[in-house]
C-alpha cells in the first residue's frame, strides 16, 4: 500500500464518491481512464486521491474497482462468482481452533469456534443463492453453446464441492458434540442446532439446483442435436432427396398450427348499424377516399356540440325574454317593476306563467338590470290568493321604476 | 352468460386474438404482455376452463414446452404444399442460424446486422444465406432483415428493440426444433454419422 491507510479513510473516500465507486462496479469491465474523468463528479484530482488509496487500479487505461471492494459488494449482493473456497478456510480454521480448545479449555478459542461456526452456515446459504442466479444466467444470457455447456458442468463441479463441504462440517459437528455439550455454553449449542438445520436445508436447495443444471444441460444438447440434425437436413435437401430420404412429408403434413393452415385468423363483417354511427361514417369516408367512391361521401358529421350546449340553451331563453320584457319596462312610466310584471301579458307561446314566475323573473331582473333602474327604497304590498290552499297571503316588495332618461345619461357620463 | 359459467379469465379475448391469427404465446415474449398471458394460460384450472370454451368453437389449445398455440379440431388437411414450402425455408433459416458463430437459440438477442455481418465474413454462411430464396432482397442486410420480419410474424421472433432492431428468440423456436427432431432420415449413412455427433459444423 503506498499510504498509511485507516478504515476512516477509506469510508470517506467511497463515500465521497460513491457515484464514482457505483458507476465503477456496475460497468466494471471496461471503463477507460478517459470516460471516468470526462463525467461530472469526479476531477482529476480526486481521481488520483483514489488511486493512492488503492482503492482503483489503472490497467492499460482500463480503470477498474479494488477486487477487495468489488467482492465486499458482491458478497453483500450475494451475487458474483460462486467461491467455495472460502467455506473450505473456515472449516480448516474451525478444526484448529477446536484443537486448540481440546488442549486447553480457554474462552478465547471458544469465540473463534463459534464465530466460524457462524461463518460456515452464512457462506454456505451465500453460495448457493449464487450458484443458483449463476446457473439461471447462464443457461439464459450465455450466447456461445461450448461455454454454455463448459460453464454448467463448471457449477455442477462447484455444487459437488459444497456439497462435500457441508458433509465435512456435519462430520466436525458430530464428532466435536461431546466436547460442545461439556462447555454447557448456550449460545454455542443454538448456534450448532441453527447450523444443523442449515445444512440440512442447503443439502435440499442443492438436489434441487442439481436438477435444474441437469435438465438445462439436457435441454441445450436437445438444441445441439436438434441443430446438427438441421444441418444434415439442409445437406439431404440440397441434394434434392428431402421428400424421399426423410419423412419430412408426413411430418409436415401433421402439422396443426393454424397459421401453417392458411387460416389468417377470423374474419368478421362490419356491423350495418355500425356503419351509420359517427365512427363508422369516418372509416366509410378512408375508403371512399382510398377508392374515390363518391357515394360513400355523401353523409356529413354532425359538427360537434359544445360540451356546456345544454346551460347554454336554457340560458339564452330565459334572457330573451327579459331583454325585451325590460326593454318594454323602461319604455313605459306608470307602473313600477313589480306590478308591470304582475299584469304583463306573456306572449302565448310561453304558455301559461305562474305568479311564482313572475316573481323569479322579479327578482333576476333586479339584480341583473340594477345600473338601468331606479330603486326607491320603499315597501309596497301586493294581497294574493295562495294557489294550492287558497290562503290570502300579502307580499311586500321593493318599488323599482325605470330610471330617469336623464340619470341615464349622467351615470353613462359617469361610468365614462 | 356462457362466460359467468365458464368462468374464464378476463383476458380471455386477448388471447384468442393472438392464437386465432396464428401466431403462438411464448413465456419469454415481453410485447402486449404475452408473457403474462403465458402464464394465465399455464394455470392448470385456467387451461382446462379456456380448452373446454374454445373447443366449443373447434379450436384446441395445443400445450408446447414454453408455449401455447391453437389448431382447428378436426380439419381438412389442406394446403399442404405450401406447407412443404413453408418449412422448407424454416430448414434453410435454422440450419443458417445453427451455423452462426454464436448459435441463435431460444432466449438469444442478436441484431441482423451481426448475422449480415458474420455472413460477409464466412463464405460458407454467405452462400447458405444467399441460396434462402426471398423476394427482392438484394444486399446480405436486407435479407436477414426480410428473414427476421418473416419469423416475427410468425411468432418466433420479438423485436425487442426497433431503435437498435435487437431480435429475441421466444419459446415457440422450440416448435421447429421439435418438429425438426421429429423428422427421421431413412438408410443413415456412417460416414455421415460420425461426423455429425459432437460438434457442430461451421
Amino acid at each position: 500500500m503506498a499510504l498509511q491507510v485507516n478504515v476512516n479513510d477509506i469510508l470517506s473516500q467511497l463515500y465521497h464518491q460513491r457515484h464514482v465507486v457505483e458507476f465503477l462496479f456496475a460497468n466494471r469491465e471496461n471503463i477507460t481512464v478517459n470516460e471516468l474523468l470526462s463525467r461530472e463528479d469526479i476531477s482529476q484530482e480526486q481521481y488520483q486521491k483514489l488511486k493512492s488509496l488503492d482503492l482503483i487500479y489503472e490497467y492499460e487505461s482500463v480503470v477498474s474497482l479494488n477486487d477487495a471492494v468489488v467482492a465486499m459488494f458482491e458478497d453483500f449482493m450475494e451475487i458474483g462468482e460462486v467461491t467455495p473456497g472460502f467455506i473450505n478456510d473456515y472449516i480448516n480454521e474451525l478444526k484448529r481452533h477446536i484443537r486448540f480448545y481440546q488442549e486447553v479449555h480457554e474462552h478465547r478459542f471458544l469465540r473463534s469456534i463459534k464465530k466460524y461456526l457462524k461463518r460456515i452456515n452464512i457462506a454456505l446459504s451465500r453460495e448457493i443463492i449464487k450458484l443458483q442466479k449463476n446457473v439461471d444466467d447462464t443457461y439464459k444470457n450465455e450466447a456461445n453453446y461450448r461455454i454454455k455447456i463448459q460453464k454448467l458442468e463448471d457449477y455442477r463441479e462447484k455444487r459437488d464441492t459444497i456439497i462435500d463441504f457441508i458433509h465435512k462440517t456435519e462430520e466436525i459437528i458430530t464428532d466435536t458434540r461431546g466436547l460442545f455439550n461439556l462447555t454447557n455454553d448456550q449460545e454455542l449449542y443454538g448456534i450448532v442446532n441453527a447450523l444443523k438445520a442449515g445444512l440440512i436445508e442447503n443439502l435440499d436447495f442443492l438436489i434441487e439446483i442439481q436438477t435444474d443444471i441437469t435438465d438445462y444441460i439436457n435441454k441445450i444438447q436437445f438444441q445441439l442435436d436438434v441443430y446438427v440434425k438441421a444441418q444434415r437436413l439442409k445437406e439431404i435437401k440440397d441434394h434434392g432427396t428431402l421428400h424421399y430420404r426423410t419423412n419430412f412429408n408426413e411430418i409436415v403434413k401433421a402439422i396443426n398450427p393454424l397459421r401453417f393452415n392458411g387460416i389468417k385468423g377470423p374474419r368478421t363483417k362490419i356491423a350495418i348499424d355500425y356503419l351509420f354511427t359517427d365512427e363508422g361514417h369516418v372509416l366509410c369516408k378512408k375508403v371512399a377516399e382510398k377508392y374515390k367512391i363518391s357515394r360513400l361521401m355523401m353523409r356529413g358529421i354532425a359538427g360537434k356540440l359544445p360540451s356546456n350546449f345544454k346551460d347554454q340553451l336554457i340560458d339564452q331563453q330565459i334572457k330573451l325574454d327579459v331583454e325585451k320584457l325590460v326593454e318594454r319596462f323602461l319604455d313605459q312610466s306608470k307602473l313600477n317593476l313589480f306590478e308591470y310584471l304582475i299584469d304583463y301579458k306573456f306572449p302565448k307561446a310561453v304558455g301559461t306563467v305562474t305568479f311564482e314566475d313572475r316573481l323569479s323573473i322579479f327578482v333576476e331582473i333586479a339584480m341583473e338590470y340594477q345600473t338601468v333602474m331606479d330603486f326607491k327604497y320603499r315597501l309596497n304590498y301586493h294581497d294574493y290568493e295562495e294557489s294550492g290552499t287558497k290562503l290570502k297571503k300579502r307580499l311586500g316588495y321593493t318599488v323599482i321604476l325605470p330610471l330617469e332618461k336623464t340619470e341615464k345619461k349622467q351615470k353613462k357620463d359617469k361610468a365614462a | 352468460m356462457d362466460e359467468l359459467n365458464y368462468n374464464l379469465p378476463k383476458q380471455t379475448h386477448d388471447i384468442f386474438a393472438i392464437m386465432a391469427r396464428g401466431h403462438f404465446i411464448s413465456s419469454n415474449g415481453t410485447k402486449d404482455g404475452m408473457n403474462r398471458l403465458y402464464d394465465i394460460i399455464n394455470n392448470t384450472e385456467n387451461f382446462d376452463r379456456l380448452q373446454a370454451y374454445f373447443n366449443v368453437i373447434r379450436y384446441n389449445i395445443e400445450r408446447g414446452n414454453n408455449y401455447f398455440y391453437f389448431s382447428r379440431l378436426n380439419e381438412a388437411n389442406s394446403l399442404i404444399e405450401q406447407k412443404l414450402e413453408t418449412f422448407e425455408r424454416y430448414i434453410d433459416v435454422i440450419d443458417l442460424f445453427a451455423s452462426m458463430d454464436n448459435k441463435i437459440t431460444i432466449g438469444s438477442r442478436f441484431r441482423p446486422s451481426e448475422i449480415a455481418e458474420e455472413c460477409n465474413a464466412n463464405v460458407r454462411l454467405k452462400q447458405k444465406l444467399q441460396k434462402i430464396p426471398m423476394y427482392r432482397s438484394e444486399t446480405l442486410l436486407n435479407k436477414v432483415r426480410d428473414i427476421c420480419n418473416l419469423m416475427t410474424r410468425d411468432s418466433f421472433l420479438e423485436l425487442e428493440d426497433e431503435q437498435s432492431e435487437s431480435y429475441k428468440v421466444l419459446d415457440a423456436y422450440t416448435y421447429l426444433l421439435d418438429m425438426i427432431n421429429a423428422i427421421s432420415i431413412y438408410e443413415e449413412t456412417t460416414g455421415l454419422d460420425s461426423n455429425s455427433s459432437g460438434i457442430i459444423l461451421n
